[in-house]
């Protein structure tokens, strides 16, 4: 197993002329074993990274290096990784043994009854062993995911690089295999990186997660670190389902005052002693529906969903979701009293985005010691 | 309701009797063709045709191969088109793989030039190639008439059109898996490729097969001559040998006709691959 190291990672597409700097100054670790998320919305060069890891893209610029060997020149076939494609790239006119075997076949100089038994070892392991002599066309969703999973692992590189694997898989499946992925992953113990552009399965699986935009890495950190302590407006933003509630708001010393008679009076007014006005984040489940408050906000839309209702409302011209309790169930066009507590507010640069204050309430004691282990 | 169901079957009626018309107006000749191979110089020639077989075929063979050397000339014209064939299909088919999948200076440029290269007549080319042939030496020879046509501008753009549709993905797939760039080509790209493989080999098999003024022009000894210029040797100035040249064209279809039924399936949805997007 490896630790993968990305110093100052740049890479520059150059079609015609017209330079596209897809990944941005990239350093990153990744510790031997870590199972650890790249995400971000689409375009944002998180895929351009996991090609430039795998050696399907040249380094423009930086260096990456397995544990202490600098592979930034190696080819993707000497770099010993293992990548699971979006689209599974199972070769069609072999079959599933085939398949399976392909790589240890043309990478290694095992005798072909020890591939067989390692293709045997690896199908067992994924289930798939009453599958070995069928074509991939013959094959469900799940079972492709599966075979391409088992190509990657029977050849038991240093790293596994996945390419949103789940993204062709139904809503069912998709979180069965996201589970089971998980448990793989613990199993082998290789160091994975995972490119997602949702969010939850980022969370959900990831020991870190990786958030980019725009070609550049925006915070690296477990999922719990990056949800509370986002470094800017963007991870705020991109990280949560349903996502913050942003809004603009003007800064008179300790009291803020936005969109549709909206005003907050700060305990601790010292994030935004020099600014005049910022941007402010509330998250959906940290704001409480009350009977009486200063905030009122307009319903648009309340969706029950069975153990929480989102409740959408407009703030003056700010849509704003809350999720409420499932006993509360106000109806469109009415209008409700809301708060929040000043532990769970975000306040945001409003030029830079960087953060200024973010949520400072307690959290459960075994969370943390989740997050260090 | 009956209305409709009466047009249908109009419409039914109509289409096949046109089939059926389009399809005997093809047979006959072909018929025709195999009738009079079998019947004596004579009777070819009477009004009314006689319509059904004689007995004569293999007369007539005996003749045929005693004045032309024919079954020679069809072992010349079947190697000749099997070994352009291989060779042809592995050029353009790898030609075509680099113009779908890699990139290099001047890809496009290349490309079009070569396609271009298919407003040239076969006429036009036949004396400068006689020419070059005669220079190295290569006059009556095999590896005249099959070199020169090796790169052939419609397989390499049908292998082209037909390679984009291999995603990238599977290549760069077998590239981690440590598959060399040949490998990809060979493993992965031409097993994928099989049914348009299949059609291009007809297509250049015919090619060849077919090609009449260039060998005629390059092959002098009537031992070496393919089965269109052997042909060509029956019609004498005195006399047309009818009766022969039937022979000689009933035998001539016989590998195409194994060779398409061969490759049939695949022709057929060689040639509609890649005509819909997935």
């Amino acid at each position: 197993m490896a630790r993968i190291t990305l110093t100052d990672l740049t890479k520059v597409y150059d079609p015609g002329g017209e330079a596209v700097v897809a990944a941005d100054d990239i350093s990153l670790e990744v510790t031997d074993g870590e199972f650890l998320v790249l995400v971000g919305p689409s375009g944002c060069g998180k895929s351009t990274t996991l090609r430039c890891i795998a050696g399907l893209e040249d380094i423009t610029e930086g260096s990456l290096e397995f544990d202490d060997q600098n592979v930034t020149t190696y080819s993707a076939s000497e770099r010993d990784v293992a990548m699971v494609f979006q689209n599974y790239a199972l070769y069609p006119h072999m079959t599933v043994r085939q398949n399976l075997g392909f790589g240890l076949k043309l990478s290694t100089d095992l005798p072909s009854a020890e591939i067989s038994e390692k293709v045997d070892a690896v199908a067992e392991m994924l289930g798939i062993s009453e599958l070995l002599g069928d074509k991939p066309k013959a094959l469900s969703g799940g079972q492709q995911q599966r075979v391409a999973l088992g190509r990657a692992i029977v050849r038991e590189p240093e790293v596994f690089l996945m390419d949103e694997p789940l993204s062709n898989l139904d809503a069912k499946l998709r979180s069965d295999m996201r589970t089971e992925l998980q448990e793989l992953q613990q199993d082998l113990g290789v160091t994975t990186v995972y490119v997602t552009h949702d969010q939850t399965e980022a969370m959900a699986m990831g020991d870190r997660i990786a958030v980019m935009n725009a070609g550049e890495l925006q915070q690296v950190g477990p999922p719990e670190e990056v949800y509370r302590s986002p470094k800017n407006e963007f991870v705020a933003d991109f990280i949560g389902s349903p996502s913050i509630n942003l809004f603009d708001a003007n800064v008179n010393d300790s009291t803020l005052t936005g969109p549709g008679g909206f005003v907050y009076e700060l305990e601790d007014a010292s994030p935004v002693e020099s600014y005049d006005h910022v941007r402010v984040g509330i998250r959906p489940e940290d704001i409480t529906v009350v009977e009486e408050s200063p905030n009122r906000a307009t319903v648009t839309v309340v969706e029950p969903m069975g153990n929480e209702n989102f409740c959408y409302m407009t703030l003056g011209d700010v849509e704003m979701t809350a999720r409420i309790a499932p006993t509360k169930r106000p109806v469109a066009d009415e209008e409700v009293a809301f708060t929040f507590a000043e532990e769970a507010l975000y306040l945001f640069d409003p030029v830079t985005g960087e953060s200024l204050k973010t949520k400072t309430d307690d959290t459960t004691p075994d969370l943390t010691t989740e997050v260090s282990g | 309701m009956r209305e409709q169901r009466r047009k249908d079957a109009v419409w039914k009626f109509l289409t096949y009797s046109f089939i059926l018309v389009m399809t005997l107006g093809m047979m006959v000749p072909l018929y025709w063709m195999i009738v009079a191979a079998s019947l004596p110089q004579e009777e070819f020639i009477r009004f009314p045709p006689r319509l059904y077989p004689g007995t004569e075929f293999l007369n007539n063979l005996s003749v045929l191969h005693e004045e032309t050397q024919f079954l020679i000339s069809i072992w010349n014209s079947v190697f000749i088109a099997v070994v352009y064939t291989i060779l042809s299909v592995l050029l353009c088919s790898m030609a075509g793989f680099a113009f779908a999948k890699y990139e290099f200076r001047f890809k496009e440029p290349i490309f079009y030039l070569i396609l271009a290269t298919l407003i040239l007549p076969i006429q036009l080319l036949v004396i400068p190639l006689f020419l070059m042939m005669a220079q190295i030496g290569w006059t009556d020879t095999f590896r005249a008439i099959i070199l020169p046509w090796l790169a052939n501008p419609i397989g390499i753009f049908l292998m082209r059109q037909n390679m984009k549709s291999i995603p990238d993905a599977l290549l760069e797939s077998a590239r981690m898996d440590g598959a060399t760039e040949f490998q990809l080509f060979y493993r992965i790209a031409l097993p994928a490729m099989r049914s348009s493989l299949a059609a291009l080999a007809i297509i250049l098999f015919l090619f060849q097969w077919d090609l009449f003024l260039y060998p005629l022009v390059i092959l002098e000894d009537p031992g070496n001559y393919t089965i269109p210029v052997a042909l060509s040797g029956l019609e004498e100035s005195r006399r047309i040998n009818f009766d022969q040249i039937m022979v000689a064209s009933s035998l001539a279809i016989i590998p195409m006709a194994i060779l398409f039924l061969f490759l049939q399936k695949q022709f057929v949805s060689g040639i509609l691959a890649g005509s819909l997007k997935e």
